[in-house]
């Protein structure tokens, strides 16, 4: 007798953990996290029940090898033409270098300079000599140098703890894909997508001439504009319409690189504009640029784009501005964007989930009547067929459920629509393990046992039959955990949970409930 | 007296009825076949790539699928876009999906490159989820867009065979677990049990066109564990029956066996179709194809284990010419 009380001591104690536990899900977060009685962590819940943008985002690597190959080639063809070898065209493409129009005498001394440069090596299945590619060890370097800095600076820019959006994520998902994820609508989808996807590249260039439109520009040269040279335009922030377009040149004068800092502040109208810092060292470079151009434009490029192109009216050494025609918030993002500084290569999103809010409540809603719905028909049904057993079965049920809920919470696991499916499946076929024991401790009376004795051979022939029936559905749910991506991976958190804490359920808190009536009681009737 | 749905006592001839229903279970399988070619195999948006975005107009707007798509189709920001009232007549909630989406678009051209294909760092992109907010809400009222799903071409792919080998690991796991778990002699019939189970609800799905993404290939998997479940309850009480009873005929034995198990088989089925019910009215209109799904693949399996998983294995045991141990004659005559 004393075991069975440790018995049902053991359960009636784990299931009052597992209520304090998941009854802190329901206390506000911030008292949670201040309150000593309830533990800091909790369910989370997926971007899809709280509303939430989910990003994939795409790191277009190639271009970092293609920087690369154009470096390499830049320092080839200085090494060349130092050794008064030229004549030979080295183009940089497809993740190649390849060299043609070679002389014939300088072969071999371009091979050996080229065998010189030690991230190079030569394509063996290449058709003509000449193809060289980085070798496996630099390639694989420049990749991972390349995610790491753009992780670094969309971390900056998004999830960052104190500047960032709150509560959001960003991390590293394969090769070379982040995933972000912004909870709650705390920012505008397209707010957030300009945050993303900004390069955050900033050049400044003196402007060499400029027009009202590029067609203009054109039209004054004739034969072209010379090679190093390049057409950009400034359009109006609000219509999109062209309204200057310059000649510059393709190098920039100096980047964003020597940066320090980035603000929003405000001209003498009260109109938003961004102010800058250099550091001491851009501040000599820039400091040596505006004092030789003084009278001329400096165009300001972000991304491509020219922003404004102030003239400059005296030397200007570390602080500047940029004037654009823009919003606060415009005005406050691209700060965060220049403070975060600029992304080696540009990031494409290749996957999105969002959800707004309301969307998000609904789910809830909807999720919870369906679930307790749901759950109060399979009790009643339970309770009405077996009686006095199926009470039993509907107390191992409850205790199921809050045993759920406590592991889930424990192991901080995301709820999703899909998940609370899951759960609902679970309810469902959680009542199976107690079907498959009742009908068998039936059968068993039939056959003119004992109800005592039909309730042991019951219980011992139907575990076998429980545990191969919920290890085939655990199994599959494992495999669609593995494979499955986002709020499905909630579906199969839920349903594996729910299998272990089913069998658990049927095969020991329905076993001990019997053991206390009848238990070793020779009753003549079982309510079954 | 216990309350019973199924009397005990009960002896429904499941076996006789095997061929009947192994040329039903074939029969669906052929249409559902045979109408690939016609309706094609509808892939969502999850494995096809593309975007799927869902609006709501606020309270006192007038919008229907028609003024939708002409206010779409007076620009060029999506081809051919398809829109579908979410919910029922009343509802103010559209679901409007479109091939593309976050598409690279090269910086002066405006040329529509595939994502991951623009070259050289001077590129822009267009969101069209942002541009067709802006054409509904100017031309139809204001509307805020509650869901954007975006799948682009690569992870699409991606996708797609992570689905496949999933249904592929599953059914290969499942296989190895009932060959440990029985002889090699039940392994084929359950595994054949559970394809003949996605076969049909897969068929099921082509035949009223319905399409298959993410949340449905969820519900194909958890029908492989459910189906499986079904058939595992059936095949051990023949196991067991077989070793009390090795003077009876396997017909009998696999008869009685189903008769045995139907009524555990009923009622589990019973509460989790009642649970799925639940699901497909009340849990909301993102849901409601993942428990579509499950609510076919249960009835299915159900049906499977009664009438297709045990006769099975008499097809099996008669084929491969072995037979139980001393009832070689019985089983085949």
């Amino acid at each position: 007798m004393s075991r069975l009380t440790f018995r049902a001591g053991s359960i009636l104690a784990l299931v009052l953990i597992a209520s304090y536990i998941t009854a802190a899900n329901f206390v506000p977060k911030e008292q949670r996290q201040q309150s000593e009685f309830w533990p800091d962590d909790g369910i989370r819940l997926g971007l899809d029940l709280q509303g939430g943008i989910h990003w994939v985002v795409g790191v277009q690597i190639d271009e970092a090898v293609q920087h690369e190959l154009e470096f390499l080639r830049d320092g080839l063809l200085e090494t060349l033409s130092d050794q008064g070898i030229e004549g030979q065209t080295i183009v940089a493409e497809d993740g190649r270098l390849q060299i043609s129009n070679i002389p014939p005498a300088s072969l071999e001394a371009i091979q050996a300079a080229a065998a010189a440069v030690g991230s190079l090596r030569a394509v063996s299945d290449s058709p003509e000599p000449g193809a060289y590619e980085l070798t496996d060890e630099w390639s694989q370097e420049i990749r991972e140098r390349t995610m790491a800095q753009v992780l670094e600076v969309l971390r900056r820019r998004i999830d960052d703890p104190v500047r960032g959006i709150p509560d959001s994520v960003v991390t590293r998902q394969g090769d070379d894909r982040v995933l972000v994820q912004i909870p709650g609508g705390q920012i505008d989808r397209s707010r957030a997508r300009a945050l993303l996807k900004s390069t955050g590249f900033l050049e400044f260039k003196i402007v060499l001439d400029n027009a009202e439109s590029e067609a203009l520009l054109r039209a004054r040269y004739p034969d072209g504009i010379a090679e190093e040279h390049e057409i950009s335009v400034e359009r109006d922030g609000e219509t999109e319409q062209v309204v200057a377009a310059y000649l510059l040149r393709k190098a920039p004068d100096i980047t964003g690189d020597y940066l320090d800092d980035a603000r929003l502040s405000w001209d003498q109208q009260q109109r938003p504009l961004v102010s800058f810092r250099f550091n001491p060292e851009g501040g000599r470079i820039f400091g040596d640029l505006t004092s030789e151009n003084i009278g001329n434009q400096l165009a300001i490029i972000l991304d491509e784009n020219v922003y404004s192109a102030p003239v400059i009216r005296s030397r200007i050494s570390t602080n500047g501005q940029i004037e654009g025609r823009y919003t606060v918030q415009q005005a406050a993002d691209l700060a965060v964007v220049l403070r975060a500084g600029a992304l080696s290569v540009p990031v494409v999103i290749e996957e999105e989930r969002s959800v707004g809010p309301a969307l998000g409540q609904d789910s809830i809603e909807s999720g919870t009547r369906a679930s307790l719905t749901g759950f109060s028909l399979v009790l009643i049904f339970t309770a009405f067929y077996y009686r006095l057993s199926g009470l039993y079965a509907c107390i191992a049920l409850m205790f199921n459920l809050v045993l759920l809920a406590g592991v889930m919470s424990l192991f901080e696991a995301t709820l999703t629509l899909p998940g609370i499916a899951g759960l609902v499946l679970t309810v469902g076929m959680a009542v199976d393990a107690n079907v498959i024991i009742f009908e068998r401790i039936r059968e068993e009376l039939r056959a003119g046992k004992t109800p005592r004795t039909a309730v042991a051979i019951g219980f011992q022939k139907a575990t076998w039959t429980v545990l191969d029936a919920n290890i085939t559905t655990l199994i599959t749910a494992l495999i669609l955990f593995e494979f499955g991506t986002g709020p499905i991976k909630g579906f199969a958190v839920t349903l594996s949970i729910g299998i272990l804490t089913s069998v658990f359920a049927a095969l020991v808190v329905t076993r001990t409930a019997f053991m206390l009536y009848p238990g070793g009681r020779s009753v003549s009737q079982l309510s079954i | 007296m216990p309350f019973e749905i199924i009397p005990s006592g009960t002896n429904i001839d499941f076996i006789g009825r095997g061929k009947l229903c192994a040329t039903l279970s074939a029969g669906l399988i052929l249409i559902s076949l045979a109408m690939i070619p016609v309706q094609g195999i509808r892939l969502g948006v999850d494995f096809a790539g593309g975007s799927e975005m869902q609006v709501r107009f606020e309270p006192g707007v007038t919008a229907d699928e028609g003024m939708i798509r002409s206010a779409l189709a007076e620009t060029d920001v999506v081809a051919d876009p398809s829109v579908v009232r979410f919910g029922d007549v009343s509802s103010r909630e559209f679901l409007i999906k479109f091939k593309g989406g976050e598409d690279v678009v090269s910086g002066a051209g405006g040329e529509v490159e595939e994502p991951g294909e623009g070259s050289g760092s001077a590129t822009a992109s267009v969101d069209r989820v942002q541009m067709i907010e802006a054409v509904l809400s100017e031309g139809i009222g204001p509307l805020t867009v509650q869901r954007v799903d975006f799948v682009g071409p690569r992870v699409g792919a991606e996708l797609r065979s992570d689905g496949l080998w999933a249904l592929f690991w599953a059914s290969l796991a499942i296989l190895v677990y009932v060959t440990i778990r029985f002889s090699s002699r039940f392994a084929p019939g359950a595994v054949v049990a559970v394809f003949h189970d996605l076969l049909v609800t897969s068929g099921i799905f082509v035949i009223l066109g319905l399409e298959f993404d993410l949340r449905v290939l969820a519900a194909l998997l958890a029908i492989i564990g459910y189906s499986l479940n079904d058939t595992i309850i059936i095949y051990d009480r023949i196991r067991e029956n077989m070793a009390l009873r090795t003077k009876a005929a396997l017909p009998e034995v696999l008869n009685q066996s189903v008769n045995q198990t139907l009524s555990r088989t009923v009622l589990t089925s019973g509460t989790t179709l009642t649970a799925l019910f639940c699901l497909y009215f009340l849990g909301g209109e993102v849901i409601r194809p993942f428990a579509f799904a499950m609510l076919i693949g249960v009835a299915v399996g159900t049906y499977s284990s009664i009438y297709i998983a045990a006769p099975l294995l008499l097809l099996l045991e008669g084929e491969s010419g072995e037979g139980f141990a001393g009832r070689k004659d019985a089983a085949t005559s």
